[in-house]
């Protein structure tokens, strides 16, 4: 199965309102208000994009160890993903 | 789901002479939580004050009525991320080469959509190809 279609899988179950999450209709409307909002306000268009110059960072691992994009790419190319986070 | 996803991902991508790291605007303990519950070959990057995040401009401010949605789930997002601000950055993945240039960029504002990891290495075989 692909990611898209666990990602699908979810969505599916948890917009039926049934359990495991039981979620109000409420609560899923308000979830696609905010998404649509946020596809209209068109913020994505603003993001860097292929052809870019990446910005060079230095952040902290999980394990407090300082990791440099300038490191990483003296070795090869670099995939960056960005994130919500855990919840 | 994505990143377990990306951990599926990873030997092909390490194949390619390529590195894989994932950022999140949450403090290093929960990026800590995640890392060991998931096994992660790759590291987990705390963005504090979604720095980095900014610069790749993918920050927005949740509006006040998700604010409280989340709060009622108990996704306290001012705890996660040390932060009062309640800002995410929008799910996005990106390549970038050795010249320190994107070159595959995918940015969703909706993020129950992300892009196939195989997808990410199919870019990255097509650009150890043909460097530059």
């Amino acid at each position: 199965m692909t990611l898209q279609q666990k990602l699908d899988d979810f969505k599916a179950k948890f917009e039926s309102g049934g359990p495991p999450y039981n979620a109000p209709k409420s609560t899923i409307e308000t979830m696609h208000r905010a998404t649509e909002e946020l596809r209209r306000s068109g913020l994505a268009e603003h993001a860097l994009k292929t052809g870019d110059r990446a910005p060079a960072f230095t952040l902290n691992s999980q394990d407090g160890n300082p990791i440099s994009s300038a490191g990483l790419l003296a070795k090869g190319p670099l995939v960056i993903t960005f994130f919500r986070g855990h919840w | 789901m994505e990143l377990e996803a990306l951990q599926t991902a990873l030997p092909e991508i390490q194949r390619l002479g390529a590195n894989l790291i994932a950022i999140a605007p949450e403090l290093e303990k929960y990026g800590r939580a995640i890392h060991r519950r998931l096994n992660l070959g790759f590291d987990i990057l705390t963005d504090r004050g979604l720095q980095v995040a900014e610069q790749f401009r993918l920050v927005y401010v949740l509006p006040d009525y998700l604010k409280t949605l989340y709060s009622q789930f108990g996704s306290k997002l001012d705890e996660f991320n040390g932060e009062d601000a309640y800002r995410l950055p929008m799910p996005a993945r990106y390549i970038v080469d050795q010249q320190n240039v994107i070159r595959s960029a995918n940015v969703n504002p909706d993020y129950t959509i992300r892009p196939e990891p195989s997808e990410t290495v199919s870019t990255l075989e097509k650009l150890t190809k043909t460097p530059g």
